[in-house]
């Protein structure tokens, strides 16, 4: 069944944006970006077709993965541009209305949460770290440790003890590697006014080989993002057992949530 | 019409849109991000199974682009 007519996408609600500031930025599949102004709130959106985002269609549509990439990095450019121009609280992936009025009344509803997520993350940006376990970090260190003293090839007991030693130290060190990134973890959280973990990402996806320990998204006063990353950095200094990744600064996905 | 100047912003410019890897972008665009229920399409709990399909989608696409390269877009 494919849907007929035109719905509403839109990318995020904002505060503070001006009817020009969106110029030469363009929508879903080039559509032309409009600005729905509803007391002191702006929703940001653009015409989609509901052959392609109807329901029957997304249904498909979202399990291919080039579609679901084009439409996710369109609607990341959008709400980055946005971000640079006012506060924005970024909407999940393909929230779709019927028409601008419906845009309106779904804003009036939620106008008061709307406002207290804008102001939770105005004047901040987003900052993505991770920490893995390194290589030669703790948590491999067993790989190759020598042989228990006294052990020879041919005693079956001695290579059960050795087995079991080598199990007990690969959990020790795991345990370390998980407290330590716990450690850097409170570290960045006294930098940040507020912190969200992420489920760690599976190594098939990151392309790391290392297990991901955090994947911790991090809210920082925007004119302090230079002084976050010198802290991940020095932090990764300091634990070489560990690899830090910051990235950022990121419009505030992870904190403009309606509690 | 509301007219805004940029002179009074206290938002700062943002680095045009780094690359993001998609994984990353996923993670906050389905995981994170305002929830709001849109009209006709896709009921609240009908995201939430999409997200789960879409993980295991993912991860079966991933693996297959580990091995030669394939897919031209």
């Amino acid at each position: 069944m494919v849907e007929a007519g035109s719905g509403r996408y839109l990318f995020a609600v904002t505060r503070g944006l001006g009817d020009t500031d969106l110029a030469g930025v363009t929508g879903m599949r080039g559509a032309a970006l409009a600005l729905v102004r509803h007391r002191d709130l702006e929703a940001v959106v653009c015409d989609v077709d509901l052959a392609e985002f109807g329901e029957a269609a997304l249904a498909r549509n979202l399990e291919d993965l080039a579609w679901l990439e084009e439409v996710a990095r369109a609607h990341n450019d959008v709400v980055f541009a946005a971000a640079s121009r006012g506060t924005v609280a970024p909407m999940r992936l393909v929230t779709i209305y019927a028409d601008d009025d419906s845009v309106r009344t779904r804003i009036e509803e939620l106008h008061d949460r709307l406002t207290e997520a804008l102001d939770r993350v105005e004047g901040r940006r987003e900052w993505s770290v991770k920490v893995f376990t390194t290589a030669s970090g703790p948590a491999r260190a067993d790989e190759d440790a020598p042989a228990a003293v006294g052990s020879g090839p041919g005693s079956g007991a001695a290579y059960l003890r050795r087995k079991r030693e080598q199990a007990t130290r690969r959990q020790a060190a795991r345990e370390q590697s998980i407290e330590l990134a716990g450690k850097v973890h409170d570290e960045l959280a006294a930098r940040a006014v507020a912190t969200r973990q992420l489920a760690p990402q599976d190594p098939r996806l990151t392309g790391h080989t290392e297990t991901m320990l955090l994947n911790g998204a991090y809210l920082v006063p925007i004119d302090e993002g230079e002084q976050f990353r010198a802290t991940v950095d020095r932090l990764g200094t300091l634990h070489p057992e560990l690899t830090l990744e910051v990235e950022g600064p990121w419009p505030p996905y992870s904190f403009a949530t309606l509690d | 019409m509301t007219e805004l100047t940029s002179t009074t912003r206290t938002t700062a410019e943002l680095p045009g849109s780094p690359q993001i890897s998609l994984v990353d972008l996923l993670d906050r665009l389905l995981g994170t991000g305002v929830v709001l229920a849109g009209d006709v399409l896709i009921s609240l709990a009908g995201v939430d199974l999409v997200q789960v399909r879409l993980h295991a989608l993912i991860t079966t696409v991933r693996s297959d682009l580990a091995r030669p390269e394939q897919r031209g877009g």
